[in-house]
């Protein structure tokens, strides 16, 4: 916080020639009391050279001052209507600018408050949140937990939660993509929805898009009621595939049982007889199998089918090739 | 994270002005510690709010405040009766600070958290967000143990030297960062302090020793590439790009042969030997010039295994 002030102090110290920054905060508040309160609007014209508001008395420096407030509050998320032509009358809608759909008790917001101070998400954003709906309830939590946000997640929350079209880069390609939702699995975001150039269900990982998000009108698309985004990241890939599904039986070492049981997933089929330990895994794709074995090195064996121990022979034999 | 100039006293006072308008003549220690701020600042906040006026300044456009005391009074504020509506980053961070920590096991699935998210998805018209952990085996059993202050008996899987050993620990609460759980323990074979990934904890075991539990660290000190690993330089073709998205890797280059060049911190010889065996021979070490046959002598060493 401590450097915010510093900063907004700088730049009233830049615009004013060392006056004290408190002067531009209550010109800030009164300029958005007085655009909340007019119904017609106002014009840059009325606001700079209404004396009560303190704008700069030149009109170039009354103008850069009016375009930086406009620019500040704007930055806040005021929804200020009227574009930057000059000619245009400014206002702020009451129902636009109002949070007035929320209402939490005192319990939701003590949760709401332990659940952002146990998750950290990489910035203050939802403190800040908290701050609009009350100020901190109650006394939060420790860290239990990194999620980092990369900046491309808000204006992708915007566009899923407006049914916006975006397009963006990635991996070389400009995608255009209707936003359904967002996940994080195992510590990264996902971004998941309709691909228009592949007409099909697509995950992209936020971090790997390229630069900006472009954003389309708003109501654009609509989502199944039973959508869930992480139904789209795969666990299993063996589970997917065209030919017939196959019992894998793999023989596990010593102190890899619980590993390879927790990275098979549900459904696998642990049996220990007198020589240690066997799993079964019920797979379609064997390939994806075997790749999971691969990375267990030399303390998993894949026993049968014999189609399996082929497969994976191949694989290793292919380096001596 | 953007930066703006938006000065959040500024934000801070429209927050303030609302709560306060429904909260009458309450204690400023009260008000400075659910707003963060000092009391000092808390006095300067106030006095900005009394300025507050629409022109041309009519007594009725003013905000009433009076806070000589110990307490503030504010009462029929013409404007600002409500707070600013929520930015795209608060929104989505409440949602997914929140439905993260649903996620972690031991949250109530029905509790103020779990209707809270509720209203906030009813709020923002959005349900689309999502967050899953990934739970190691032995996650509660080391939570349990972090938070009761019981020693544990643990086999670790080393995967930098591919073996597993006993040891006893104190486990600090597990802490997930970069995709992993882990514990930041104190070791009693090593007598020193040691964070350990709970996926590599193959087996827990109670003693009936008693430590003081210590309240979580943050995982700052998670991230263990040192500048004395080695760093691996890979070139990896195009089915193993996950190999970069899933490793810190420092650099990340793309070939003209739909390659690419990966540079990778590692500290264990066995991740790599892992990696390598799974993309199979088109995966190239380029350097150092000593590791090029690490993927071929794994899989040699693995093929024993089927030759037996």
């Amino acid at each position: 916080m401590a450097e915010h002030d510093e900063e907004a102090e700088t730049d009233a110290t830049a615009e004013r020639g060392g006056a004290d920054a408190p002067d531009r905060r209550e010109r800030l508040l009164n300029l958005l009391a007085a655009l909340l309160e007019s119904r017609a609007g106002l014009s840059r014209e009325d606001l700079v050279t209404n004396p009560t508001l303190g704008y700069p008395a030149g009109a170039a420096a009354a103008r850069r001052a009016f375009e930086r407030d406009k620019a500040t509050l704007r930055a806040m998320g005021v929804p200020l209507q009227g574009s930057d032509d000059g000619e245009s009358r400014y206002r702020v809608d009451p129902k636009e600018y109002y949070l007035t759909n929320l209402e939490f008790s005192e319990d939701e917001l003590a949760a709401l408050h332990v659940a952002v101070t146990a998750i950290g998400l990489g910035s203050s954003a939802g403190e800040g949140a908290l701050m609009k709906l009350g100020g901190l309830e109650g006394a939060g939590s420790m860290p239990i937990a990194e999620l980092p946000f990369v900046d491309v997640l808000a204006p992708l929350f915007e566009a899923s939660r407006r049914r916006c079209v975006v397009s963006f880069w990635y991996r070389e390609k400009v995608r255009e993509f209707e936003p359904w939702g967002l996940t994080s699995k195992f510590g990264n975001w996902y971004i998941v929805g309709l691909d228009h150039g592949a007409d099909a269900m697509r995950v992209y990982r936020a971090d790997r898009i390229d630069g900006e998000i472009t954003t389309g009108s708003p109501k654009a698309f609509t989502v199944p009621n039973d959508f869930r985004a992480d139904s789209y990241l795969e666990d299993r890939p063996w589970d997917y595939g065209e030919g017939r599904a196959t019992d894998v039986v793999i023989r596990v070492d010593p102190g890899f049982e619980a590993a390879f049981a927790d990275a098979v997933g549900a459904g696998a089929v642990l049996h220990h007889d007198a020589d240690g330990t066997t799993v079964t895994v019920r797979a379609v794709e064997l390939r994806a199998l075997v790749n999971l074995v691969l990375g267990f090195l030399d303390h998993v064996e894949i026993i049968e089918p014999p189609a399996a121990r082929t497969l994976i022979i191949d694989e290793l034999e292919a380096w001596s090739r | 994270m953007s930066r703006t100039d938006a000065p959040p006293q500024l934000e801070r006072v429209l927050a303030m002005i609302p709560w306060l308008a429904t909260h009458r003549d309450v204690a400023k220690t009260e008000v400075a510690e659910r707003f963060r701020v000092s009391l000092d600042q808390l006095e300067a906040d106030l006095a900005l709010i009394m300025m507050v006026g629409v022109p041309p300044y009519s007594p009725g456009d003013y905000i009433n405040v009076t806070y000589d005391g110990d307490t503030v009074d504010l009462w029929l504020a013409p404007y600002f009766t409500r707070p600013l509506q929520l930015s795209p980053t608060e929104g989505l961070s409440l949602l997914a600070g929140g439905r993260a920590l649903l996620a972690v096991d031991g949250s109530d699935p029905a509790g103020p958290l779990a209707t809270a998210i509720e209203k906030l998805e009813d709020a923002l018209g959005v349900s689309g967000v999502t967050v899953e952990f990934t739970t190691p085996p032995f996650l509660a059993e080391v939570r349990e143990a972090a938070a009761a202050g019981v020693r544990i008996s643990i086999d670790y899987w080393s995967a930098g030297r591919d073996e597993l050993t006993s040891r006893t620990i104190e486990p600090g609460p597990p802490f997930f960062a970069l995709g992993e759980w882990y514990t930041d323990a104190f070791c009693v074979l090593r007598g020193e302090a040691r964070m350990f990934r709970v996926d590599r904890i193959r087996s827990v075991q109670a003693t009936d020793l008693t430590f003081t539990p210590v309240a979580p660290r943050s995982g700052a000190g998670v991230y263990h590439p040192r500048p004395t690993d080695p760093r691996v330089t890979l070139e990896l073709p195009p089915q193993a790009s996950w190999v970069a998205e899933s490793a810190p890797s420092e650099s990340v280059e793309d070939l003209a042969d739909g390659y690419q060049r990966v540079v990778i911190a590692v500290s264990e010889r066995a991740w790599l030997e892992r990696i390598l065996v799974q993309v199979g021979p088109s995966a190239r070490v380029v350097d150092p010039p000593e590791w090029q046959t690490i993927g071929r002598a794994a899989a040699e060493r693995v093929l024993t295994r089927y030759r037996a």
